[in-house]
């Protein structure tokens, strides 16, 4: 009898988990009465298993801003997918050591490249805007290219250079907190993503070395 | 096609539609690996164990038949098997990567230095695909086709002389490239052999002559002849894999007398068909990196279903999946299979 499992799409996959025994994780996405939801799961019958995916499913909520919905699932409070920034969450979130504790981050984050302090302040219907703590030429540009960042790593909307939004008109405090340090250099996450996401497509012998 | 025909079991299925036979239904058949790292956490057979140890091999390939409902197991998952019995260097990598050979560290050069080892079929690399065939065959008996495989000498090539060097080769000394393949035919014919008695029902030859590098005409020059020879040689059907576009070479891969060509997606398939006509089955031709791999079910689907209306005789992707490829898109491909004959019955 066929053990897998009718779980929804997978939306994202860590196939080798550093952090236990190499097993594959993957983040399903379902449709539950509230819109969307997520699970965790493992094909791994290792034992510790169901421990490694209640981690990352806990990790998901303090460091995510998901909610628990039923049948171990989660969902943003919104019920919007948020499909690239919730596999950014994830993906961050299978690099933690079971022994480091999950914590929401602040909403602020140093950026080496104008050294200077990216404060982001939240505001009603899901908007947010981005301010450095130095008043320089590179400070504005570095300022708005992490609002830049954060539109590509949460799909958020780009209002003008410092101001994003989310299409739900929600807030995701915790989602953004999360992502700020990846918007620095948006680019080498996307390149970390795809490299992910390529390894194991067999290349014609051609191709090869 | 299917009202007339009794219910066939998996085995009986594949092997009629390799012989152009009356099937219940379109086969659903994997020439190449089906393995996933999903499925080798829940079978605890990761790569590269899967590839070097009988059980762990023969345990993984059985998920393609109990977990994704094909009606094949293919548990030769690589291209190395038998050049790792030749003596290349193989980079065996990790359970997320494939193994592949060192091309850059060749081991021969010239014709003079093929030599086909005695223990070709009893090294450790090749006794495992042995071994794991007669696992799966006393497992399951007559009730999915079980296939091999067995590397082509114009593949062989690529591993033992390196890409470059091995086309430059055919380029300048066409005598001499004849020559070298015609010594390493024997590889393909004994490792074939030996699968087939260990009770492989049909055997997948890819030999990489593949259309970004070699043309229809290089095909017909080199490859046609010791195809024919391969489909006299070899006692089960044998299933010839060839990436690319090659299209201009189908022609005379159905003169080969081999039962069936495992074909690209760069290949439409109502074209195909029209070019091989009933003298060759068809295998394929669900693409790997744009829609089994990144895509979901309703394309994958999509793409099973233009197969199904051309008449190709047996579904599957076209390659080896890549090993992170979601398990609900390969489940959609006999899913689509037996809806579709639903609907037309």
């Amino acid at each position: 009898m066929a053990q897998t499992l009718d779980i929804g799409r997978r939306i994202e996959l860590v196939s080798m988990d550093r952090h236990f025994h190499d097993i594959s994780l993957g983040l399903y996405r379902l449709d539950g009465n509230d819109g969307a939801e997520f699970l965790v799961h493992s094909y791994s019958g290792l034992a510790g298993v169901p421990g490694r995916v209640a981690f990352v499913t806990e990790a998901m909520k303090t460091m995510g801003g998901l909610v628990a919905a039923e049948n171990g699932r989660l969902r943003f409070p919104c019920g919007s997918e948020h499909n690239r920034g919730v596999r950014r969450v994830f993906l961050d979130i299978c690099k933690l050591a079971p022994d480091e504790p999950p914590a929401a981050r602040e909403l602020n984050v140093f950026d080496p490249k104008a050294d200077s302090t990216v404060t982001v302040t939240a505001y009603a219907g899901g908007r947010y805007t981005f301010a450095a703590d130095k008043d320089t030429d590179k400070s504005a540009t570095r300022t708005g290219a992490i609002a830049n960042g954060i539109v590509k790593l949460a799909e958020t909307t780009l209002e003008d250079d410092t101001t994003v939004s989310f299409d739900c008109g929600h807030s995701h405090d915790v989602l953004v907190a999360q992502l700020l340090p990846r918007a620095i250099n948006v680019r080498a996450a996307v390149r970390e993503q795809e490299a992910a996401a390529s390894r194991g497509v067999l290349a014609a012998p051609s191709q090869q070395e | 096609m299917a009202d007339a025909i009794k219910a066939m079991t998996s085995r009986e299925r594949v092997l009629a539609a390799l012989n152009r036979e009356p099937v219940d239904r379109t086969p659903v058949c994997n020439p190449t690996s089906v393995a996933t790292v999903e499925l080798m956490d829940l079978v605890d057979a990761p790569f590269p164990q899967a590839n070097r140890e009988p059980e762990l091999m023969a345990r993984l390939a059985a998920t393609g038949y109990t977990e994704l409902g094909f009606d094949t197991i293919m548990p030769v998952f690589s291209i190395i098997q038998e050049s790792s019995a030749i003596g290349c260097k193989i980079q065996w990598e990790q359970k997320d990567n494939w193994p592949t050979v060192k091309m850059r560290e060749p081991i021969w050069e010239t014709a003079d230095d093929i030599k086909i080892p005695a223990d070709l079929c009893t090294h450790p690399d090749t006794k495992c695909v042995t071994e794991a065939i007669k696992i799966l065959r006393k497992e399951y008996g007559d009730e999915v086709a079980i296939i091999g495989k067995t590397m082509g000498p114009w593949s062989m090539g690529y591993h033992c002389f390196g890409v470059e060097p091995f086309l430059l080769l055919s380029l300048d000394d066409p005598g001499k490239t004849k020559l070298c393949l015609d010594r390493m035919k024997e590889a393909t014919v004994d490792f074939g052999i030996a699968q087939a008695e260990a009770g492989a029902d049909a055997i997948t030859l890819p030999d990489h002559a593949t259309g970004d590098l070699v043309s229809g005409e290089y095909y017909e020059r080199y490859l046609r002849d010791l195809h024919i020879e391969f489909a006299e040689r070899i006692p089960i059907p044998i299933i010839l894999h060839i990436c690319g576009r090659t299209v201009d070479r189908m022609e005379y891969i159905a003169q080969t007398g081999m039962h069936a060509f495992h074909y690209d997606s760069k290949n439409k398939p109502a074209e195909s068909m029209a070019i091989v006509g009933d003298r060759i089955s068809l295998v394929g031709n669900i693409n790997n990196p744009e829609t089994l791999f990144s895509k979901g079910p309703e394309e994958v689907s999509a793409e099973v279903r233009e197969n199904l209306e051309a008449g190709v005789q047996l579904v599957g992707p076209e390659c080896a999946i890549p090993l992170q490829t979601a398990v609900e898109n390969l489940k959609a491909i006999p899913q689509t299979v037996r809806d579709w004959h639903k609907n037309i019955a």
